[in-house]
């Protein structure tokens, strides 16, 4: 079955983006989802995966997450903060540097939906606070564009997975069909 | 941005946020239903542009006095739930809508207050031009855009802008949006501002209102997270949902630390070359890599390292091509993995019995490929593929 990538990438590509949900998340969505995206992210993981191997699962970790951040093209808050905390890991400073200089607005005030004395209001800024730490790079984000990111982010994660899935099963069973091979020939 | 768009919905940040063409459609079938087997009272036609500012001859006081009158109507329209949006679009109804005249006039008088519904671009929207439906009881649901003096849309846009949030028809429920200029309206070139309809017997103050729209925005985005997380549609309750959307996110970064430990395990022994099968599906090679003893076919090398470097080139821009994997893409990297399992590297370019051996694949599709690697191949691509 081997297609030829454009034409089905491209097919795919319309079929999945078939669903145009209004709403926000429309864009984000079909733009993680087709299946071109899925191929150049694991082009890029594969690229990634080559230059790290000898390395760890932390190692592979980073290079897909940062392999990730890269194909959202630096249009999303949590991809640029991977990015930038990869790029020079050990430079904080730049950190601070580029956050005054890539964050167009100063980082808003935490969360304040509003009414946070209510006990519920409490609970949901508290759970947008833990939101805010799991989502790369937006910590201290206003609540609707924290919920923008997560969805992004959401998106992007399942993209991931599936793509690491499946790239783990093909090798594993590459590597199978390897070493049997290996072994008959010997 | 659409004047020939028959909806008439303007649509601000095009680029952020895409219309909701869907309920606008609804909307407007709801309008059309509401107006159509309601009878008019066409006093006041309205003019060609289909205005209905004109039908604002009424002077403001008349037509507050009208909508005072007649209280009780909801304004239909209201379920529009513009306030998602971060840009109010007002719905615009086609021309034909329009004739009822401003009966109630608190409802106008609100209206006039809290939304502003540019009439079609005609400057007339301008002044606060009141367009009330006027319907004691039968009704137009469409209603008249009052501007507001303070809040007025700007628009280019089309003929009639019709705001149903004053049908008097029905007690529909009044969920008005209340206008307000809220930052994120005004990079929108069209809309300035985000026109949000306060909702009956709610407090109208600017404060609340502010708070309002920002709350339907936040409620928005929460929708959109719900519907994305699976089985979270049904769960009711802001920290419920946002415990699902965490649980959900932390099950998505466990796996990809799951993965990314096998991948790491099935690393070392991986042929990388078989790996090229599939970046280098495009260009129809097919690469066999025999460890030990074999041929060695590193075709994939060049091919691949040709179409990452174009890829790299294509789909990054310049600020990221600087990250990730470039550096570590050179040739001469992937030569000492390439070394490190066995192969034997010497050359970047292929020699001409490898190139050769390379490029018959190519040519030929997959017939002169050997087994292992249609195996290895389609193995992958069927991953990939999905």
């Amino acid at each position: 079955m081997i297609v030829s990538p454009s034409s089905s990438s491209s097919s795919s590509a319309k079929t999945k983006k078939a669903m145009k949900k209004p709403g926000l998340g429309d864009q984000e969505e079909t733009k993680w989802r087709t299946a071109a995206q899925q191929r150049i992210y694991g082009r890029r993981l594969i690229d990634a995966l080559r230059a790290t191997a000898p390395s760890g699962p932390q190692a592979v970790k980073e290079a897909a997450d940062s392999a990730l951040a890269l194909t959202a093209r630096g249009q999303s808050r949590w991809s640029r903060a991977i990015l930038l905390s990869r790029r020079r890991p050990s430079c904080k400073f730049l950190l601070k540097a580029r956050r005054g200089r890539m964050q167009p607005k100063p980082p808003p005030p935490v969360l304040k939906l509003g009414a946070p004395a209510s006990p519920e209001g409490k609970k949901v800024s508290e759970r947008l606070r833990l939101l805010g730490r799991l989502v790369p790079g937006c910590r201290k984000l206003s609540a609707p564009s924290l919920l923008e990111e997560a969805a992004d982010y959401m998106v992007a994660l399942e993209m991931q997975v599936k793509t690491m899935r499946a790239l783990a099963d093909a090798l594993s069973g590459a590597s199978l069909n390897a070493a049997e091979h290996a072994v008959s020939d010997e | 941005m659409e004047p020939p768009r028959s909806s008439g919905v303007g649509i601000d940040n095009s680029g952020e946020y895409s219309p909701e063409i869907a309920e606008t459609l609804r909307f407007e079938e709801e309008i059309q239903s509401l107006i159509h087997p309601s009878s008019f009272d066409g006093s006041a036609a309205p003019t060609g542009g289909g205005s209905f500012t004109a039908l604002l001859g009424l002077p403001a006081n008349q037509a507050v006095e009208l909508l005072h009158d007649s209280g009780a109507r909801e304004p239909l329209a209201s379920r529009i739930r513009v306030g998602e949006h971060p840009v109010h679009r007002p719905f615009h109804l086609p021309l034909d809508c329009s004739s009822a005249f401003p009966s109630n006039a608190t409802l106008v008088d609100r209206a006039a207050r809290f939304s502003v519904f540019a009439a079609e671009g005609s400057p007339a929207s301008s002044s606060g031009r009141l367009k009330a439906e006027p319907q004691d009881s039968d009704s137009p649901p469409l209603d008249p855009i009052p501007t507001g003096p303070a809040k007025r849309k700007d628009t280019g846009r089309s003929k009639c802008d019709v705001r149903l949030s004053l049908s008097f028809k029905s007690q529909a429920k009044v969920t008005a949006k209340k206008s307000k200029n809220a930052e994120e309206n005004t990079d929108g070139d069209k809309l300035p501002y985000v026109h949000v309809r306060a909702r009956r017997g709610q407090a109208t103050d600017n404060h609340s209102l502010a708070e309002r729209a920002r709350r339907e925005k936040i409620n928005a985005r929460m929708k959109l997270l719900q519907e994305l997380v699976p089985g979270c549609s049904k769960i009711t309750g802001t920290a419920l949902v946002l415990d699902e959307i965490i649980n959900h996110v932390q099950t998505l970064q466990r796996q990809v630390e799951f993965l990314s430990m096998r991948l790491a395990a099935v690393n070392p022994r991986i042929d990388f070359s078989s790996l090229d099968s599939y970046l280098s599906a495009e260009c129809g090679p097919v690469t066999v890599r025999n460890g030990p003893g074999g041929v060695v076919v590193d075709p994939s090398l060049w091919p691949t390292d040709a179409t990452a470097e174009a890829t790299r080139r294509l789909l990054v821009p310049q600020f990221w091509h600087i990250d990730l994997v470039p550096p570590q893409l050179q040739p001469q990297q992937s030569l000492t993995t390439w070394e490190r399992d066995g192969a034997a590297h010497s050359q970047l370019l292929p020699n001409p019995t490898t190139s050769l051996f390379l490029y018959d694949p190519a040519n030929s599709g997959d017939t002169n490929v050997p087994h292992r690697t249609a195996k290895l191949k389609t193995a992958e691509d069927r991953a990939l593929n999905l």
